[in-house]
């Protein structure tokens, strides 16, 4: 392979590895892609170094030269059917050693996966704090129907603030905060008896379940810097979510606790 | 537990779990496998409760088997196990745990606090390393280019 060719495809694979893990792929997936595709080109000296902050690939070129390259990682959202369109993508320049355009035009099109609409979202919003109602023991319809609802209010915060480029510690706070708000007044209005389950139900969906098991099994299979991240970054967004009933206490305290 | 509460812990998790899977974009036929596997991972760790009474120790079962779930699938219809891997676990999130722990905190009760602490680390070391055992076993005896 001409040295230019070499460089241009050091490119694209970045490009690869960094929308892999911002739609949230495991890190020793992002490393493997790397070597898998060099390897399958014939650069025999190619090293990969991958976080959920930044890459960096190096390559050693049969002449002697050194290319370095690497890219910086922005939020991490998870997009399943995102990650699948790029490991199958990376699968087939392993099989086919696909030229740079082609790559290129790929590249283009899984940069438009389709997802879900928001109106959609917002409404699993609802649902899953409906459902999350009940699974944690809840049996009253009329509290149901307002899980479901601040759930459908969370839903439409993440969307706007989402849009807004928001930071992500500040759209959790906020979140909880509304779901706490609204759940505390329903009580000292007597309109539901409990406060947990809705409590609960509506802490599922904003908890950072999914980045607390990446981070785990980062750890434990060895990428330590990334699991770490991962980790610190679920430990603030459980507090933003605390920090927001721990508010709402604070200004219900008389009358509740 | 009666028979109606498993039943409806098992269709919310069912109902939970596919409203995960619309909001971290898993589409088509893997999204019905993703939702019907959440729904099987908790009817497990229900079913287990005679067998094994500690709840880390079923969390630990219940996710080892979800994960080898994921990764036939995910053999099976050529795409990554995370599809499937996290996305059944969902309901076993230590959700309401972490919820108490917050409680305890705020009512300055360490003596629930320390214990539902180590608790909820515990559920989710238990969870973490059920994927890591089962997924470092398909890596080494059954890998195929994934």
């Amino acid at each position: 392979m001409k040295q230019e060719d070499t460089y241009r495809l050091l490119s694209k694979v970045l490009e690869i590895l960094k929308m892999m893990t911002e739609a949230g792929a495991e890190i020793y997936r992002v490393e493997e892609s790397a070597s898998r595709i060099f390897a399958a080109y014939g650069v025999k000296n190619a090293d990969v170094y991958a976080t959920t902050s930044n890459i960096i690939v190096s390559l050693e070129l049969d002449d002697g030269t050194i290319k370095t390259h690497s890219r910086r990682i922005g939020s991490i959202a998870t997009d399943i059917e995102r990650i699948d369109r790029l490991n199958s993508l990376v699968r087939r320049i392993c099989e086919q050693k696909l030229d740079t355009p082609q790559i290129d035009k790929e590249i283009e099109y899984i940069k438009g996966t389709p997802t879900y609409p928001t109106i959609v979202n917002i409404l699993f919003y609802g649902i899953i704090a409906g459902a999350f109602y009940f699974f944690f023991g809840g049996r009253n319809i009329v509290e149901l129907l307002f899980s479901a609802v601040i759930g459908l209010i969370t839903g439409v915060i993440t969307a706007l603030l989402g849009k807004a480029n928001t930071n992500k510690f500040m759209v959790k706070f906020l979140c909880s905060l509304t779901a706490c708000l609204i759940i505390f007044t329903l009580k000292s209005f007597s309109v539901v008896t409990s406060v947990d389950n809705i409590i609960i139900a509506n802490i599922m969906t904003l908890i950072p379940g999914i980045g607390l098991t990446n981070s785990l099994r980062d750890l434990f299979v060895g990428d330590s810097v990334s699991g770490i991240l991962r980790l610190i970054e679920v430990a603030l967004l459980a507090l933003a979510i605390a920090c927001g009933y721990i508010l709402t206490t604070f200004i219900f305290g008389g009358v509740l606790l | 537990m009666n028979y109606a509460d498993m039943i409806i812990q098992s269709v919310t998790a069912l109902v939970g779990t596919l409203g995960f899977g619309f909001l971290f974009n898993i589409r088509g036929k893997k999204l019905v496998f993703a939702a019907v596997g959440g729904m099987l991972a908790w009817m497990l760790f229900l079913v287990l409760e005679p067998v094994a009474e500690s709840e880390p120790l079923r969390y630990l079962i219940v996710s080892a088997c979800s994960t080898t779930y994921a990764e036939v699938l995910a053999r099976i219809l050529k795409t990554p196990a995370t599809t499937f891997s996290i996305i059944t676990l969902i309901p076993l999130v230590p959700g309401g745990a972490l919820y108490q722990t917050t409680t305890a905190a705020l009512d300055r009760n360490t003596e629930v606090f320390v214990p539902k602490l180590i608790y909820t680390i515990e559920l989710a070391v238990a969870l973490s390393l059920g994927i890591v055992i089962v997924t470092a076993i398909f890596r080494r005896f059954v890998h195929k280019k994934v």
